[in-house]
């Protein structure tokens, strides 16, 4: 079921913001020790903050070009303020955040357009509730529409195996969000030990080495339960959520095509 | 204006068609009355008007659909806004802003016209539907038929040529449904629009039409009221009156059929009506002395004397907020009272757990869905089981017969108005309580659910359930109860059999009993069994 369907120009739009994403994360590793990036660190954050955003609008423009409707619009908007409101609730409680089940759920029965756009526009809406509105705000954005984008691309499978398959991407999902959401301003962190602190120059590998140790002695406490709880909802709910999207979608039937037949009628 | 030409439409590619070869003219300034069975595609005919069907549902379209010269096919549904006005069946579910004011103007605001117009066409429209003391009230705070005039007026603000109503008045009561039908009235007469209108409650709308589309089996005829009406297995009791006396021309108003009606009078002078059996020496199932009820400082029911015996049916009537659901809820022990007491089969209910309290009494509120909780029909049985305490598979045998078509697997929000109505009703009776509530059970049903629930109440009191409902459906009280209770501002004001008590009161009055008043006949049904005594 495909609430939104991708044409191949909004898959591409959707893979060159990927790529820049990616670069925009993964930058501390590739860029040499002189580079501007490097060099002008501290607005290097600033920098990404500004690119993503402008491109999340034309890949959700894009997007919509293609086909949003207004029963799309609707689930996304329902969606979204759902986790909106929803999001308050994991606020300073140690990654216990309930909204991940919700996004791969919607990603898993709506499909991967809608994922992506959900998390970008989820993320953004829960913001402004959160008071979370800064530089991170963009990187969140974007790596919350992978986690959709990508429970929406998850092999076919239904019954139990379906529910093993989410909660494995789910957990993997969960600890990555928090590893990638620390690149953001790991190279900046000042006072930093120096086998977790990036070092300028220093080569990929030994920066990738110092980044998974500062995420695994930093961030795992709340990646850990956040992977937890979004695997135990998963058991729990997984099953009747899946179950009212995909009737919802199905009501919606966004799978049937408008077709108007031409006839000639001999009068 | 509305022009069908060769429609056929499919919602899949491979599923039946809905709509079939139709072709069809309805003239500027003409009240269509749309007819049809539940499911039959009256709502896919009406979104058709406006483009919806297909290009907001999806699937397969053949043929034209032209609205004052306006194709549907390369016009989308808001580029046909400023001509045609939607308002679907629950208006609370299109409303957009809060107040009154702000969502007649909505639909102007999405035009973009000009301020100091859209002020004048709000005025206007608040003028023309008497919504002018509501202007700055809160929908929510609105009654159904004030929310219902308000979405009329919101998609008027537009100045559409043609308006269509999906069962404006299903789920109102008579007075609200009045309301809203004089509103139409005007605005045919006033402004010269185009009204399509889908409509179960016959009886309310038949007078107002100018023309009626019979949608069976895809296919629509289409006439004036009095021929179609020969043969339409749709139609109101005034009609079928009408039939069975053999008048020509078939009245359709109650007017024309009371002065048609003297050679009748004389035909049935020598009969009375057959009544319903009543059992006697039953069993006492409801006890209420003086009962006494209030909301905050508002006094709903004020000293409230009832008793019911096992094997009735009593129809609870009155206008609104007379204090009919407070009454049942008091019954059902959602509702503490003040004063006075209450016995269900012996016991007070507010005194039960929930778990037993089903075992004495049950309660079926007006939106079925309020008491489904599970994904499919088998498992909200199995549960309802489980509640009850009872072997598993009574939920299910009890459904299967009363609703045989009803399957398994289906979820039970996708069932129809009437099979939900079923469905809630068995998991209700499956603990067999010995009293049974019902608030409005008529509300949105045709005329064949309305029948089948009919004979499943009288059923479910044969086997000696006391069954008490609240509805304002004049019709299905004169078939079905035994007896009536009429209130009002929190009394009982009548309570007798249901023979005498609503053929005094012109406002509860069913069509039989307005045509042949001052004589005692309510339903054809007495009529037709008294002329086969008249020839044998």
């Amino acid at each position: 079921m495909r609430a939104i369907p991708l044409g191949r120009p909004s898959a591409i739009a959707i893979a060159v913001i990927s790529v820049i994403g990616v670069l925009s994360f993964l930058w501390p590793f590739v860029a040499p020790a002189d580079s501007f990036l490097v060099v002008n660190s501290s607005q290097t954050p600033l920098l990404f903050a500004l690119i993503i955003p402008l491109l999340l609008v034309t890949v959700i423009s894009q997007i919509s070009d293609g086909g949003l409707d207004a029963k799309s619009i609707a689930l996304l908007g329902a969606l979204a303020a759902v986790i909106a409101v929803l999001r308050p609730l994991g606020a300073g409680l140690g990654g216990i955040e309930p909204i991940w089940v919700i996004l791969i759920l919607a990603g898993r029965a709506l499909g991967p357009g809608f994922g992506f756009l959900l998390g970008s526009i989820s993320l953004l809406a829960s913001a402004m509730f959160t008071g979370g509105v800064g530089p991170w705000l963009p990187f969140q954005m974007l790596a919350a529409a992978w986690v959709g984008l990508g429970a929406g691309l998850l092999p076919k499978a239904s019954g139990k195996r379906e529910l093993i398959i989410l909660s494995a991407y789910a957990a993997v999902a969960c600890v990555a969000f928090g590893f990638i959401m620390n690149l953001w301003f790991w190279p900046f962190s000042l006072n930093l030990p120096e086998q977790i602190a990036f070092t300028p120059g220093a080569g990929a590998g030994e920066n990738l080495l110092a980044w998974i140790r500062f995420s695994l002695t930093t961030s795992l406490g709340f990646d850990l339960p956040r992977a937890a709880l979004t695997v135990i909802l998963i058991a729990l709910i997984g099953s009747p959520i899946l179950q009212l999207l995909r009737r919802a979608s199905r009501k919606a039937a966004f799978d049937e095509p408008t077709v108007f037949i031409e006839t000639q009628h001999i009068s | 204006m509305i022009s069908f030409e060769h429609v056929t439409f499919r919602y899949t590619e491979q599923g039946p068609s809905v709509l079939r070869d139709l072709n069809l003219e309805i003239p500027a300034g003409e009240l269509a009355l749309l007819l049809g069975a539940t499911g039959s595609g009256k709502t896919t005919f009406l979104r058709a008007i406006n483009g919806l069907v297909p290009h907001f549902t999806g699937g397969h379209f053949t043929g034209s659909v032209s609205i004052n010269g306006r194709s549907t096919q390369v016009n989308q549904p808001r580029e046909l806004a400023d001509l045609v006005g939607f308002v679907a069946q629950d208006p609370a579910s299109g409303f957009v802003t809060d107040l009154v004011e702000d969502e007649l103007a909505y639909s102007m605001e999405c035009l973009g016209i000009d301020p100091p117009v859209m002020r004048r066409r709000v005025e206007e429209i608040l003028d023309l539907l008497s919504l002018t003391e509501l202007r700055n009230r809160p929908l929510h705070t609105l009654s159904g038929g004030q929310q219902q005039r308000v979405a009329i007026g919101s998609v008027l603000t537009a100045q559409p040529k043609v308006l269509v109503l999906d069962e404006p008045t299903s789920a109102l009561d008579p007075g609200a449904a009045e309301e809203v039908l004089a509103a139409l009235h005007r605005l045919v007469h006033d402004l010269g629009i185009t009204v399509v209108l889908a409509e179960h409650r016959l009886e309310r709308v038949m007078q107002y039409c100018d023309s009626i589309l019979l949608l069976e089996n895809g296919s629509i005829r289409s006439g004036s009221p009095s021929e179609l009406m020969q043969t339409s297995s749709i139609a109101p009791p005034v009609i079928h009156l009408g039939r069975l006396a053999g008048w020509d021309p078939l009245p359709i108003s109650i007017r024309d059929a009371r002065r048609a009606a003297p050679p009748l009078r004389a035909l049935l002078a020598n009969h009375s009506p057959r009544i319903q059996a009543v059992p006697t020496h039953s069993p006492r199932i409801v006890e209420i002395k003086n009962v006494h009820c209030s909301y905050g400082k508002k006094t709903v029911l004020r000293g409230v004397d009832l008793e019911l015996d096992a094997g009735e049916i009593t129809a609870l009537m009155g206008r609104n907020g007379a204090g009919k659901s407070t009454l049942l809820r008091t019954l059902v022990g959602l509702k503490d009272q003040s004063k006075g007491t209450i016995h269900v089969n012996g016991v007070d209910p507010h005194t039960l757990a929930a778990k037993d309290l089903l075992r004495h009494v049950g309660f079926v509120p007006q939106e079925p869905q309020d008491l489904f909780e599970s994904l499919s029909v088998a498992d909200e049985c199995k549960s309802s089981d489980a509640d009850a305490g009872c072997p598993p598979g009574t939920t299910r045998a009890l459904l299967a017969l009363m609703a045989p078509d009803v399957q398994d697997g289906t979820h039970p929000r996708d069932l129809s108005e009437g099979q939900q109505m079923l469905l809630a009703l068995c998991l209700i009776v499956a603990a067999r309580p010995p009293l049974l509530l019902l608030d409005e059970p008529t509300r949105g049903l045709d005329y064949p659910t309305k029948k089948k629930l009919g004979e499943v109440l009288r059923g479910l009191a044969n086997a000696g359930h006391s069954v008490l409902m609240a509805t304002h459906d004049v019709e299905l009280v004169a078939e079905l109860a035994t007896r009536v209770v009429i209130m009002g501002d929190g009394e009982i004001v009548a309570n007798g059999p249901t023979q005498s008590v609503i053929t005094d009161s012109p406002m509860f009055a069913p069509q039989v009993s307005k045509v042949l008043a001052p004589d005692r006949w309510i339903t054809v049904e007495q009529i037709a069994h008294a002329l086969n005594q008249e020839l044998a």
